[in-house]
């Protein structure tokens, strides 16, 4: 009776902090056990097994974002060794949709959540600016399957776009003055006014009316 | 004294239940009825259960229907339509957004390596086994379940052992009898009725339910039977009802020995294990098989491994390309009665057939279809796909282009190369387009 009484308290807890609700935490704990072997926490190595997830290109920055700290809210840099479930929901609650029901302060702050987790991916040594490297190194690694793309495409590619970037958020330049990097509030400039909702979120289904349809 | 007579004096008497009820009909290919009466008791007891239970919850959680509706609805836009929409502005960052959209659904449900473990039921079966959600609901039904456990383990076990033990010593002994016969039509007739009595009794040692569907597209002499596979069993259902020729490996021990001696009544295909690897040396056999119109159609698995049957994965293309006709058969098993499928990693072949022999029963629909040959320009994948398909629609089961084998490889770095390729060739063709803008 006991053992019951705590797991639905920890259920409780976990919907109130994450915003889902508990079937699909239930559902989320299954996966999480299923991906772990049945241990209480996951390392870099439990998500080799998903061959959906090979053909990603970025497959390693997602698998890094996972541990990242600052997307685990635990400090302000550096890499967990191993995260427990409620990491696990952390995570997963930055691509949940933007609720319709919220205000307007709500959804931008929302909104800014989910900019700063793939602002994250970029910023690989959390120094709160993308550089020219870290942006040329994403690039190179969206396109690191196809031999036939040399590293100099590569680079001219984000080249050309980080020069955009900077004439968005900085607007026109001296000729020898250095644009050091896009900083998160650069990052939230260019991407104003543009509907990211529909690119950064899963539909996580509602469990309940999936059984009423049968 | 007495003790040991009353213990001989039961035995007898089994026996000869057993020999009456089950045996001689099953010779003659004749039913009792018994097996029927036994499925209509079990499905009314289901279905009291199954209510019982639906009342027992609270009206909040809803009978959780997680069997194959996934968590989350996946976008399966191609690629071009996800990446498109965003660009104008930076291409790469929002490309970004698109592939780590998919690398977390990816995470959260993948197709593949859910269908390497036993199919999740909608409402209990009161097997302790499928006890996933289900809480403890009320005395009754408590009383039912203990009930269940000593009809299957007390009842139903050593029915069950003893006739599967009866089946393989009446084949091993039958096929080698019938193999010492001189080549002739009754040599064959005489080993078809030895395959169909034995695997009759070993259907009935399962409490076996089989529907059989379009008898009329049942698999002829020179052609090739491919099926989805789902357990070893598979291979007793099909030859329940028309004799195949088996292809396989071969094994040592009990399997060896069943195996040697039904290749002395009629014309198996059997491989060595270094045999197996010359895959011209196969197909060279198998073709020499099925030309000879006499010989029994060959039966194939083309999956290559067993799948839970909610799906069909990719066919190997060697069976393709033998050529002759396909007749493809699709199989498909109902999960409320017992689990036939073989998680082969996680039970051994004694521990699987101990919980098939104390599930509920094996019931399972098996429909032939038309027989399909490979059309012009066609070339062996194609076909493989076509036939897949076939199956995957006519058996209720869902199609995955993924092989079979990641269950125990990893995806071929091929695969993965193909979906970069993809992507590098429309980055590079907007890329070029930008720099002329400059």
């Amino acid at each position: 009776m006991g053992a019951t009484h705590s797991a639905s308290e920890e259920v409780r807890e976990l919907e109130g902090k994450t915003g889902f609700s508990s079937d699909q935490i239930e559902q989320l704990h299954r996966r999480f056990k299923h991906l772990s072997g049945d241990q209480p926490t996951i390392r870099k190595e439990n998500f080799n097994n998903i061959p959906d997830l090979e053909l990603n290109p970025i497959r390693s920055k997602i698998v890094r974002a996972f541990f990242d700290n600052r997307n685990l809210r635990k400090g302000p840099s550096g890499l967990a060794d191993e995260i427990n479930f409620e990491d696990f929901l952390t995570i997963m609650s930055y691509f949940r949709p933007i609720d319709t029901t919220m205000d307007e302060e709500q959804v931008q702050l929302c909104r800014k959540e989910k900019l700063r987790f793939l602002f994250h991916m970029y910023d690989s040594d959390s120094d709160g600016r993308i550089t020219l490297e870290e942006y040329r190194n994403v690039v190179e690694e969206l396109l690191s399957g196809n031999p036939h793309i040399e590293k100099e495409s590569a680079r001219s590619i984000a080249d050309g776009a980080m020069m955009e970037a900077a004439s968005v958020c900085v607007g026109r330049m001296e000729p020898d003055q250095v644009y050091e990097g896009i900083t998160f509030d650069d990052f939230l400039k260019i991407w104003q006014g543009i509907d990211i909702e529909t690119k950064m979120h899963v539909r996580f289904l509602n469990m309940e009316t999936i059984a009423l349809c049968h | 004294m007495d003790g040991a007579e009353l213990v001989g004096k039961i035995v007898y008497t089994w026996l000869t239940l057993v020999l009456g009820f089950i045996l001689l009909p099953s010779a003659f290919g004749v039913s009792l009825g018994i097996s029927e009466l036994y499925m209509k008791i079990l499905v009314k007891t289901l279905e009291w259960a199954t209510l019982r239970i639906e009342k027992g919850v609270s009206k909040e959680s809803v009978l959780k229907n997680s069997a194959s509706v996934g968590i989350i609805q996946r976008d399966e836009s191609p690629m071009e339509k996800g990446l498109s929409g965003l660009r104008g502005r930076d291409f790469e960052l929002s490309d970004v957004f698109y592939f780590s959209k998919k690398g977390l659904e990816a995470i959260v449900e993948d197709e593949v390596t859910q269908r390497f473990s036993s199919e999740e039921l909608v409402s209990w079966n009161l097997l302790t086994r499928t006890n996933v959600n289900f809480q403890y609901i009320s005395p009754k039904l408590t009383m039912v379940w203990v009930l269940g456990v000593i009809v299957r383990y007390c009842v139903l076990l050593p029915l069950r052992v003893t006739l599967a033990f009866i089946g393989i010593s009446f084949l091993v002994i039958g096929t080698t009898l019938v193999g010492q016969l001189p080549e002739s039509s009754l040599k064959n007739r005489l080993s078809e009725l030895v395959h169909l009595t034995c695997c009759r009794i070993c259907v009935r040692a399962l409490s076996g339910t089989i529907h059989y569907h379009n008898k009329q597209y049942r698999p002829q002499k020179g052609g090739i039977c491919v099926a989805n596979h789902t357990s070893p069993i598979d291979v007793l259902i099909l030859t329940t009802d028309g004799c195949y020729a088996m292809v396989g490996q071969v094994h040592g021990g009990l399997m060896g020995i069943i195996q040697r001696a039904m290749v002395k009544a009629c014309p198996h295909v059997w491989f060595e294990r270094s045999e197996m690897k010359d895959r011209h040396l196969v197909t060279k056999r198998l073709r020499e098989h099925i030309a000879d119109k006499k010989k029994l159609p060959i039966l194939i698995f083309p999956e290559g491994t067993c799948i839970n049957n909610t799906s069909v994965m990719m066919f190997k293309k060697g069976s393709f390309e033998i050529g002759g006709t396909i007749y493809p058969v699709a199989i498909k098993y109902n999960p409320q009665f017992g689990d036939a499928f073989w998680n082969s990693s996680k039970y051994n072949m004694v521990s699987y057939l101990l919980r098939v022999m104390t599930s509920w029963a094996i019931v399972c629909d098996v429909w032939y279809m038309p027989p399909m040959t490979r059309e012009e320009g066609e070339d062996a994948v194609q076909f493989a796909n076509r036939v897949k398909s076939a199956i995957a629609i006519q058996g209720g089961l869902t199609e995955l282009p993924w092989d079979g084998g990641l269950k125990r490889a990893k995806v071929k770095d091929t695969y993965k190369e193909e979906q970069q390729k993809n992507y590098s060739k429309m980055i590079v063709g907007n890329g070029s387009l930008n720099s002329e803008l400059d």
